[in-house]
């Protein structure tokens, strides 16, 4: 996290080494994450252990197999559910505390293992649909900067469209077109780039249209500003008003977001990658939790907590590289 | 003396929960015209199921409906069924039963080898046996299926004898099922995790990689050598390879079907079902599963229901013909039956279930439900007519669901309060294991009549919480039980299609039941997919045959 401080920057003057205070906020920063993680941990466990159900049919081959006593006597003896809930518990802890996730018994595999299989197509999604979103949200806010009072209300509504769409309903809408009437990209995950179009669009819509909206207001403050003026007064062309003083300013706050962002489109994975039968951490997820099993769960919810808190930290770090008063403050 | 554990492989159908229609407004695939003639080689085929991918590769293990569909690819079993439902070679060549029935002997194939090189001996059979047994293997579905076999015997390289604890008039139904397959003895050594990874069979195809959550690569196996008796030919599968994927949304399946990213697909639902009849690049196969019919029970264990007066009553009151109609647009036809369609001692009987809701409520003011509260809801002792229905909805597709709700609506008229409870799969194991339920509804996928012991026997009322018990009416019947055991003793077949109608009519007539239809199962293949056809024994189908056309 010491990047936060030596971040290269492109204006000159000298980096400080981080001050005693500074380390104390380092301190508090790593205290934060092993507190949410904990936090995380538990609530995921408790909350799937309290629903009523019964994990060891699960375990036993799940939908239309139905078990013997003796097979369930030994699937419960053999991954600790005989014992009392708050005993599972502490194992459980003591087990993560060593770093060990523990075995998925849905899947019949360590559950490091499993989350390793998954997590790359999960964050491969997440980045191209954050991407995809910003580049969504810039191009619309260009055009409707220059397009005048109409483009601006356009583009205003389509936000809000688009910001209030549900990822199911987009991505049959997006396979229809696509898929079935235009014929050019696969209504399903197929190896190759050509794959993660529809599912990364179907995320990137709802995003971009929240981000648009959250830049638009500071769009409005910045153009009014002296300094537009000013650029105005140089002689600079509109556009490059737009893609050098007041995207910038307007951008502050969004990307201030995009830690957020990513965390939600974490959560918007577990319907699109069902949806476009892609591989990932969202399907894992969904199966698990109806199948019980706790320690993938639990597994899948602490990966996701930990990326999304260094997805924050690259924000803050993002944030410090655009607006230079953010900069002044740490030299 | 008959075994009292509930024994015998038991798998229920699974059904894929989402389903969004989505209209199809384009024939897509790219191929039209039938392409019939010479089969032809080569190509890769793309399944794309709609089941939830399994755990295991390896059907012992477990025991469901998505490792059967899987596994029928690159597993073989003893015997196999006819179409006629009659019991066939296939691994084994010949069998016999000793008079007392405790003893078979069978004589198996002396020219199949396993995928890995290892031979396919009585060894192997007797390996087979003890690692479905073994609890360390957690084998549901085949551990029931095998539960009277008390000790395997390699009589010479090729002949194989089981002893049994019990006459069992099932047993060779139950070992034509690929839960009980054949597989490679030295492969069974491995770790459990190797082995759920690639099991390894003498079936058609071997299992080439596991991509987790995305497909399952099958390869030829160049040496087949070994089809079941009613195959047509001997020769090599015509597929290169199959690709098999899991798609479980409803319309993004179809959508790969029509688009021709996918050849073949699975669950497929009403609605698609019947738009893609007017489409000519697809055509349906439509294989529903033996056992039983879907069905609800009326848990006859506890109030109301205890009455039969009031299970009559409820039947009665409930139309259930116009909802099948309407919600599975003519691709479900209504049973009458305990037993499914397939299965050829089913027994139907259509007038206990005729529709009448002045019956219906003579019998509930008999039954002492004969006062009515402010909201119109049957009452009797100030207690309202309430009945609790949980249902698990990764078994209930969404037109059943939709379905259930229309009987909630008749049963209101009537008078009764139906609950509907759509629960996930353990909470729906749960609300079971405590009695909390009148009405359910549970599928059951087994080869023969004798799923009507494992569902109907009071034996089979297992108290909770020690495991599932799959007698949910909670029939408890002294002469149902005799004619069940009877039945599964005998191996006089007159005599034991006598003693399963008699079982029959007492839980039709005993209005435990209410039958639905069978248990669905439908396919839709691109028309480029030839030589596709569905096992008789569990109705998964096989690609040994498969071709497709260029």
């Amino acid at each position: 996290m010491a990047g936060a401080l030596t971040l290269p920057v492109p204006t000159t003057g000298a980096r400080r080494s981080p001050a005693p205070g500074n380390r104390r906020w380092l301190l508090l920063r790593a205290g934060g994450v092993v507190f949410v993680l904990w936090a995380a941990a538990t609530i995921t466990f408790f909350a799937l252990r309290l629903i009523p159900g019964d994990p060891a049919e699960a375990i036993l081959g799940g939908p239309g197999s139905q078990a013997g006593p003796e097979a369930l006597e030994q699937v419960r003896r053999e991954y600790g559910l005989d014992q009392p809930l708050l005993v599972q518990y502490l194992t459980y802890l003591g087990r993560l505390a060593t770093g060990d996730l523990g075995q998925s018994y849905s899947l019949h595999k360590p559950v490091a293992t499993a989350i390793g299989e998954q997590f790359g197509a999960t964050l491969a999604l997440a980045l191209c649909s954050l991407v995809l979103a910003w580049a969504l949200a810039c191009a619309l806010a260009a055009w409707s900067v220059r397009g005048g009072r109409v483009a601006w209300a356009i583009g205003s509504g389509l936000e809000l469209v688009a910001a209030a769409v549900p990822h199911f309903w987009l991505a049959t809408v997006l396979i229809l077109l696509f898929s079935l009437t235009l014929g050019i990209l696969p209504p399903v995950s197929v190896p190759g780039p050509l794959g993660i179009v529809l599912p990364a669009l179907t995320m990137a819509i709802p995003l971009a249209g929240f981000l648009g909206q959250v830049m638009r207001e500071s769009l409005l403050t910045a153009m009014e500003s002296p300094f537009v003026t000013t650029a105005r007064a140089r002689g600079e062309s509109e556009v490059r008003i737009f893609w050098r003083h007041t995207l910038r300013h307007a951008a502050i706050p969004a990307v201030g977001l995009s830690g957020w962002a990513f965390g939600s489109l974490i959560s918007g994975a577990v319907v699109v990658e069902s949806v476009f039968a892609r591989q990932g951490l969202g399907r894992s997820l969904l199966s698990a939790v109806q199948l019980r099993d706790v320690t993938l769960v639990t597994g899948i919810v602490l990966v996701v907590a930990l990326a999304y808190t260094v997805m924050t930290l690259v924000t803050d770090l993002a944030d410090r590289a655009i607006d230079p008063r953010g900069r002044a403050v740490t030299e | 003396m008959p075994s009292r554990r509930f024994s015998r492989p038991r798998a229920a159908a699974v059904v894929a929960a989402a389903a969004l229609f989505l209209a199809a407004c384009s024939s897509g695939g790219g191929t039209s015209g039938e392409a019939t003639g010479e089969p032809v080689s080569g190509g890769t085929l793309t399944y794309a199921s709609g089941d939830a991918e399994p755990s295991c590769l390896d059907p012992h293990v477990g025991g469901n409906y998505p490792q059967a569909l899987i596994a029928t690819q690159y597993l073989e079993s003893l015997v196999s069924l006819d179409d006629d439902g009659e019991v066939i070679p296939w691994l084994a060549t010949e069998w016999t039963e000793s008079n007392d029935g405790l003893t078979w002997e069978f004589s198996l194939r002396d020219d199949v080898t396993f995928t890995d090189g290892t031979p396919f001996d009585a060894e192997a059979v007797a390996a087979n046996v003890a690692h479905v047994q073994d609890p360390a293997t957690a084998s549901s579905t085949g551990y029931l299926a095998l539960a009277k076999i008390k000790d395997v015997v390699a009589v010479d390289d090729h002949t194989v004898r089981l002893e049994l604890s019990a006459p069992d008039s099932a047993l060779l139904e139950s070992l034509s099922q690929v839960w009980v397959a054949m597989e490679s003895p030295k492969a069974l050594e491995r770790s459990q995790e190797d082995n759920c990874a690639a099991p390894v069979g003498t079936g058609p195809f071997v299992v080439d990689q596991w991509e987790r959550q995305d497909s399952v690569t099958l390869v030829r196996n160049d040496d087949y050598s070994s089809p079941p008796a009613d195959a047509e030919g001997a020769g090599l599968p015509y597929l290169d390879s199959i690709v098999w994927r899991f798609i479980p949304d409803s319309a993004s399946r179809y959508a790969a079907l029509q688009s021709g990213e996918a050849h073949v697909i699975d669950n497929a639902q009403p609605d698609t079902i019947r738009s893609a009849e007017s489409d000519d690049s697809i055509e349906e196969l439509d294989a529903p599963r033996p056992g039983a019919a879907n069905r609800i029970e009326l848990n006859s264990g506890k109030a109301p229901f205890d009455d039969e007066r009031v299970r009559e009553a409820f039947i009665r009151a409930v139309n259930v013909d116009d909802g099948i109609q309407s919600l599975f647009f003519g691709t479900a036809e209504r049973s009458y039956s305990p037993l499914s369609s397939v299965e050829p001692l089913g027994l139907s009987l259509p007038d206990l279930f005729t529709v009448d809701t002045d019956a219906a409520a003579d019998l509930l003011d008999e039954a002492g439900w004969d006062e009515r509260d402010a909201e119109g809801y049957r009452v009797k002792d100030g207690k309202r007519l309430t009945l609790d229905f949980p249902v698990s909805t990764n078994q209930s597709i969404p037109a059943e669901q939709s379905l259930f709700e229309q009987i909630q609506a008749d049963a209101k008229t009537a008078g009764f309060e139906v609950n509907l409870h759509p629960l996930d799969l353990s909470s729906w194991y749960g609300a079971l294991a405590q009695n909390d339920y009148n009405l359910v509804s549970a599928p059951y996928t087994k080869v023969g009549p004798d799923v009507l012991r494992i569902l109907y026997h009071s034996a089979s009322i297992e108290p909770a919480p020690s495991g599932y018990f799959a007698n949910l009416a909670q029939v408890d019947d002294a002469e149902l039980d005799e004619l069940l055991i009877q039945a599964s003793s005998t191996s006089d077949a007159g005599e034991r299609a006598d003693l399963y109608e008699r079982a029959q009519r007492i839980i039709l007539e005993g209005h435990y039941i209410l039958p639905l239809y069978d248990q669905q199962n439908h396919f839709l293949r691109s028309s480029t997919v030839h030589g596709l056809r569905a096992m008789p024994t569990v109705s998964t189908p096989t690609f040994a045959g498969a071709w497709l056309a260029p």
